[in-house]
């Protein structure tokens, strides 16, 4: 069944750091350069993500996931070149309309933020595999009631998304008119969505005694069946990248 | 639907199971409405349902494992915004329990409110993020046409969004409306936990 996940499945060095190292690199490395608003730790921090990436061969997917956003991050330049509130010595103008430098300051801050932003989470969503993440959650601690709501979101979405197409053909050969004016393709929405959200609903309440049977409510310790240490050198990278954080939150303070 | 108290933090097994379906319900409703390249997201239908089912508290942990799973797998941006799936649960669980599902003319009302909720939440992550603007065309429009008439930036980032929120929410609340009011009362009572518990 196809997954929902964009994680690309290949060996690197990166793919094999553990999961819990990859997120805390990737929120403190989001979040620095909103701390320290200074160009030069948002390109930093981008260009470190990259070379992580360039590492973890997945650049290539990384392409996609920032084009999306290139449309609106010129549309951030024009807003703010033309509106920014602080408006006042001119960049240049275009069919005499002016652009202004405050403003377009302004906006390649937030523009390196967001890349920096996208690229960060693309560590996550493209080599770490969402399983492994939820599963080191709950060894950390995590409910594990929350880390089997969270896992099985992952395999009950491409199952849903199969019975979406069955749905789909079982009404339209009932008569239900899919295409045409707008009228005619809302009234199909309620038709569609019904019986999907029905036979959810029952399954739902099966998966709710399967889950009773198998002990869901237990307040014992759950064990696991593979064994996982944490080697030395992850736990330093980890602490280091905390320090780090720490570092620039302290330095937010002190300037 | 009384209920003794919905804050409760009790989950019946049936209605943590509820989480995840209600994230698929959010896929699949945005799934048909591209399919039938209706101009709305219907991303939420998932959250207010479960919201409505089992409360706020599930409501809102069904947002925020919708985002968050996004997140993780896709979109960070989804992730970020998990904080307004949260409160559209939470709001949402709170009117239909004072029942505003009651009639067509409430759940109008009921969608009226989610929309001013989800607008009110997302507007500082705009601003924080990304200047102001949301992403959507006509929203970014308007916020440019604002912008350039000197209206102060919050206001002119709360409309953009409100643009774009009011029709989305107003229809997803409808749609569960509707959804609602076709479930069977044996389907419905099996997530309405101080039913349950007393049988």
């Amino acid at each position: 069944m196809k997954s929902i996940s964009l994680y690309v499945d290949i060996q690197s060095p990166i793919h094999s750091i553990d999961p819990i190292t990859k997120l805390i690199y990737t929120l403190v490395f989001i979040l620095v350069p909103y701390i320290l608003p200074h160009y030069e730790i948002a390109i930093s921090c981008l260009i470190l993500t990259l070379i992580i990436l360039l590492t973890a061969k997945v650049i290539r997917q990384v392409i996609p996931i920032v084009s999306l956003s290139l449309l609106l991050i010129s549309t951030i330049f024009i807003i703010q070149g033309l509106f920014y509130p602080g408006n006042s010595i001119t960049a240049f103008k275009v069919i005499g309309i002016a652009f202004y430098h405050e403003g377009l300051r302004y906006a390649l801050g937030i523009s390196l933020k967001f890349i920096n932003l996208l690229c960060c989470s693309a560590i996550i969503i493209l080599t770490t595999r969402p399983s492994d993440l939820i599963e080191a959650l709950v060894r950390l601690g995590l409910s594990p009631k929350l880390g089997y709501v969270m896992s099985s979101v992952l395999q009950i979405i491409p199952q849903m998304t199969g019975t979406t197409q069955k749905i789909l053909d079982a009404q339209r050969s009932r008569g239900l008119e899919t295409e045409g004016n707008i009228f005619i393709r809302v009234k199909a929405y309620i038709p569609l969505l019904i019986p999907l959200v029905m036979n959810s609903l029952i399954e739902t309440n099966e998966r709710s005694m399967a889950l009773e049977v198998r002990a869901f409510n237990s307040k014992h310790r759950r064990t696991f069946l593979f064994e996982k240490k944490t080697s030395k050198k992850m736990l330093v990278i980890r602490y280091l990248i905390l320090v780090f954080l720490l570092g620039a939150i302290l330095w937010r303070f002190i300037k | 639907m009384e209920r003794r108290n919905i804050w409760s933090l009790k989950f019946s097994t049936i209605s943590l199971a509820l989480i995840p379906v209600s994230v698929g319900i959010n896929y699949v409703g945005k799934l048909f409405a591209s399919t039938l390249k209706l101009p709305l997201w219907l991303d939420s239908i998932g959250t207010v349902l479960a919201a409505i089912l089992a409360g706020p508290w599930i409501g809102a942990i069904s947002g925020l494992i919708n985002n968050i799973i996004y997140g993780i797998t896709m979109d960070a941006v989804s992730g970020i915004y998990g904080i307004t799936s949260v409160a559209i649960g939470l709001t949402a669980g709170w009117l239909a329990y004072k029942g505003w599902l009651e009639n067509w003319w409430k759940a109008v009302g009921f969608g009226i409110v989610v929309a001013l909720v989800s607008t009110v939440v997302s507007t500082p992550i705009n601003i924080k993020f990304w200047g102001g603007q949301t992403g959507n065309l006509w929203g970014d429009a308007l916020f440019a046409a604002l912008m350039g008439n000197k209206v102060p930036l919050f206001l002119a980032s709360f409309f953009d969004e409100l643009v774009v929120d009011l029709p989305d929410k107003i229809a997803v609340v409808l749609i569960s409306y509707i959804i609602y009011k076709a479930l069977p009362k044996r389907l419905t009572i099996l997530f309405d936990d101080q039913k349950t518990q007393a049988l």
